[in-house]
C-alpha cells in the first residue's frame, strides 16, 4: 500500500544509511573474499594472482576439506532430530500441566547465555574426573569407570559431544516455537473433535499435527540453517580439534585465515561456504515449502 | 481415570528433562564457590563444605569484570538504538513510499540474510584497518547493526504494513511532513514490534562472541564474552575463580531474563516465526 509520493531526498534520508552500512559490512565483504580468494597472500608480503588455484587445491587436494564439509552438514542435519521430540513435549506439556508456560521458560534458560560460557560450562563438564570434569565423575559414581572417555579429545567422539550441547542448549527454543504453535490451535476444534470421538492421542494425529506443520517447518529451517553457519560453540570447546577431527567450514576458514596467515586459501573456503549456505538455504526452504504444499 | 500412569510418566518425564536443563547450571553455582580440593575430589553432586565467596572477590579483582561489562552495555546500547531507528526508517519506506525499488531493497537484506558472519570476518579486518574503525568501538557497533537489520525490518514492516493508512492521510492533508508523520504517528504506534527487535537484538548482541574476538584486541575495549574467554584461558590455577567469573558473566541476562521472562519468550517466538 505505497501511498506517498516523496522527493527521492526523503526517499534517500530513510533507505540509504541502512542500505549503505549493509551494502559496505555485508556484500563488499563477500565480493573481496572472493576476489581474496584467487590471491597467494600472507597479508603482509606481495599478493600473487593466482586464479583459481585455491580453489582447485581446495577441491581436489584438500584432506581437511571434505571431512570439513561433512561435518558441516551433519551438523546441520543433527541440529534438527530434536524437533519431533521438542513438539512431542510440547503437545505433552499443552496436555497434562496447568503451568505449561512457566515450565517452558524454564527449559529456555540457556538459549539466553552466551556460547561461550556454555561452552566452557561444557568443557568442564567434560573434563577429565582428575579436572573436576562432572560427567566423568557422575560415571565413576555409579560404578560405570569403563564409561569414561576424555570426551573433548577423543577424535571419534569429540564432535558428537558439541553436537550434544547444541541440542541441549536450542532445546528450550525449539519447544518454546513448537509450545507457543500448539497453544495457539484454537480449543474449538477439539471439542467438535471430542464429540465426534477423537481425543487423546486421535486428536494429536488428525488436528495438531497437521495444523502444526507450519511451525514445525519454521523451527527445521531455523535450526538447518543456524547450524549451517556454526562456529561459536565448536571454536569455545575444541578450537577444531584434536587435529581437524571437529572443524566445520567455518572454523577451518577462520584457523586458516587467521592463525596461519593464508588469506588468500582462507578467503577461498569463506567464498565456498558462502556458495554452500546459499545454495543449501535455498534448497531447503524448497523442500519445506513443497512439504507445506502438500499439507494444506 | 485410565489415563493416569501415562500422567505420571509424563510428569517423571518433565521432571528429567527440567534437571537437564538447569542442573548444569546450578552445578557451575556450587563449583564456584568451592575449594580446588573439592572440585578435584569426585563427589560432583556434593554442597560446598564452607561457601568460599573469596573465589568471587578473586575473580572480581583480577579480571576487570566492571569494565567488560560497560563495554557490553555501550556497545549493545547504541546497537540496539542504531538497529531501531534505521530499520525502521527503512520498514516504512518499503511499505509507504511510491517507490520503484522497494522490492528491490527487501530482496536485499533478504539475501543478505544468508551470509554466514564469519566469511566477512578476514576482509572487514581489513576494510576496518583501511579506514582506520579497527580500534574503536564502531569496528564492533557497525557489523552488529549491518547483521541485525534484515530480522528487524521484516518484523517492523510486517506490522506497519497492517497499520491502516487513514490516519497518515489526514495528518498528511493537515500538513504533516513525512518526517512528522513517521515521528508522531509511525514510532509511537510501532512500538509492541520494536521491543521484539530490542529483545532479538539484545540476546544476540550481549552473547557476541567471534566478531568481538576478532575486531578487539585491546584490554579495555572487551566485552563480556571476550572478557570470559580471556580470563579463563588464563587463569587456569584456582578453578573456583573461574567458575565464579562464569556466573558473574551469566548473571546479568540471567537477571534481565527473569525479570521479563515472558517478554523474552515471546519476542524470541515473534522473532522465529516472522523470519
Amino acid at each position: 500500500m505505497n501511498v506517498l509520493k516523496v522527493s527521492a531526498l526523503t526517499l534517500g534520508v530513510f533507505v540509504l544509511p541502512a542500505l549503505i552500512i549493509y551494502i559496505c559490512i555485508v556484500f563488499i565483504p563477500i565480493v573481496v573474499s572472493f576476489y581474496t580468494g584467487m590471491l597467494d597472500w600472507n597479508g603482509i608480503g606481495e599478493a600473487k594472482f593466482v586464479g583459481f588455484d585455491n580453489f582447485h587445491n581446495l577441491l581436489f587436494h584438500d584432506k581437511v576439506f571434505w571431512p570439513a564439509v561433512r561435518r558441516t552438514l551433519l551438523y546441520a542435519v543433527a541440529s534438527m532430530i530434536e524437533i519431533p521430540f521438542c513438539l512431542m513435549m510440547a503437545v505433552l506439556l499443552n496436555r497434562y500441566v496447568r503451568k505449561g508456560n512457566t515450565l517452558v521458560s524454564i527449559y529456555f534458560t540457556p538459549v539466553i547465555l552466551s556460547v561461550v560460557i556454555i561452552g566452557q560450562l561444557w568443557k568442564t563438564i567434560y573434563n577429565p574426573a582428575s579436572l573436576g570434569g562432572m560427567l566423568n565423575q557422575a560415571l565413576t559414581t555409579f560404578g560405570l569407570d569403563s564409561w569414561t572417555h576424555t570426551w573433548l579429545s577423543e577424535p571419534k567422539i569429540a564432535i558428537y559431544c558439541i553436537f550434544f550441547v547444541s541440542l541441549w542448549q536450542y532445546f528450550g527454543y525449539h519447544l518454546l516455537i513448537q509450545f507457543t504453535g500448539v497453544q495457539n490451535i484454537p480449543s474449538e476444534i477439539y471439542e467438535a473433535a471430542k464429540i465426534d470421538g477423537a481425543d487423546g492421542f486421535k486428536a494429536d494425529r488428525y488436528i495438531t499435527f497437521p495444523l502444526i506443520v507450519p511451525i514445525f517447518k519454521i523451527s527445521i529451517v531455523l535450526a538447518f540453517i543456524g547450524s549451517l553457519q556454526s562456529f561459536d560453540m565448536i571454536w569455545i570447546m575444541t578450537g577444531g580439534g584434536p587435529g581437524n577431527a571437529t572443524d566445520v567450514l567455518a572454523t577451518y576458514m577462520y584457523k586458516t585465515s587467521f592463525n596461519s596467515q593464508q588469506f588468500g586459501y582462507g578467503s577461498a573456503i569463506a567464498s565456498f561456504l558462502v556458495i554452500l549456505c546459499l545454495v543449501f538455504t535455498v534448497a531447503i526452504n524448497t523442500v519445506m515449502n513443497r512439504v507445506d504444499k502438500k499439507f494444506s | 481415570m485410565k489415563f493416569q500412569p501415562v500422567k505420571w510418566l509424563v510428569y517423571l518425564l518433565i521432571a528429567v528433562l527440567v534437571v537437564t536443563q538447569l542442573y548444569p547450571l546450578v552445578w557451575l553455582l556450587l563449583y564456584s564457590v568451592k575449594t580446588n580440593d573439592e572440585i578435584l575430589s569426585g563427589k560432583f553432586f556434593a554442597l560446598p563444605e564452607s561457601w568460599k565467596w573469596t573465589n568471587y572477590r578473586e575473580a572480581y579483582t583480577g579480571g576487570h569484570y566492571i569494565k567488560y561489562l560497560g563495554n557490553s552495555v555501550l556497545v549493545t546500547g547504541v546497537t540496539m538504538l542504531c538497529v531501531i531507528l534505521l530499520s525502521a526508517m527503512v520498514a516504512y519506506a518499503i511499505t509507504r513510499f511510491k517507490f520503484r525499488y522497494g522490492p528491490a531493497v527487501m530482496l536485499v537484506f533478504l539475501v543478505g540474510m544468508m551470509i554466514p558472519l564469519q566469511t566477512t570476518l578476514l576482509p572487514l579486518m581489513k576494510i576496518f584497518k583501511f579506514v582506520h574503525v579497527l580500534g574503536t568501538y564502531w569496528a564492533l557497533i557497525l557489523p552488529y547493526v549491518a547483521f541485525q537489520l534484515p530480522i528487524s525490518i521484516f518484523i517492523l514492516s510486517g506490522f506497519m504494513r497492517s497499520i491502516p493508512t487513514e490516519m497518515e492521510e489526514s495528518a498528511f492533508i493537515d500538513g504533516a511532513s513525512v518526517y512528522r508523520i513517521f515521528r508522531s504517528i509511525i514510532l509511537p504506534i510501532t512500538v509492541p514490534p520494536v521491543m521484539t527487535v530490542c529483545i532479538l537484538t539484545f540476546i544476540s548482541i550481549w552473547n557476541e562472541y567471534i566478531m568481538a574476538a576478532t575486531f578487539t584486541s585491546s584490554e579495555s575495549m572487551k566485552t563480556l564474552p571476550f572478557g570470559i574467554y580471556s580470563f579463563v584461558s588464563q587463569y587456569s590455577v584456582n578453578y573456583g575463580d573461574i567458575g565464579a567469573y562464569m556466573v558473574m558473566g551469566a548473571a546479568p541476562v540471567i537477571l534481565i531474563y527473569f525479570v521479563l521472562s515472558n517478554r523474552i519468550t515471546k519476542g524470541m517466538v515473534a522473532g522465529a516465526v516472522k523470519g
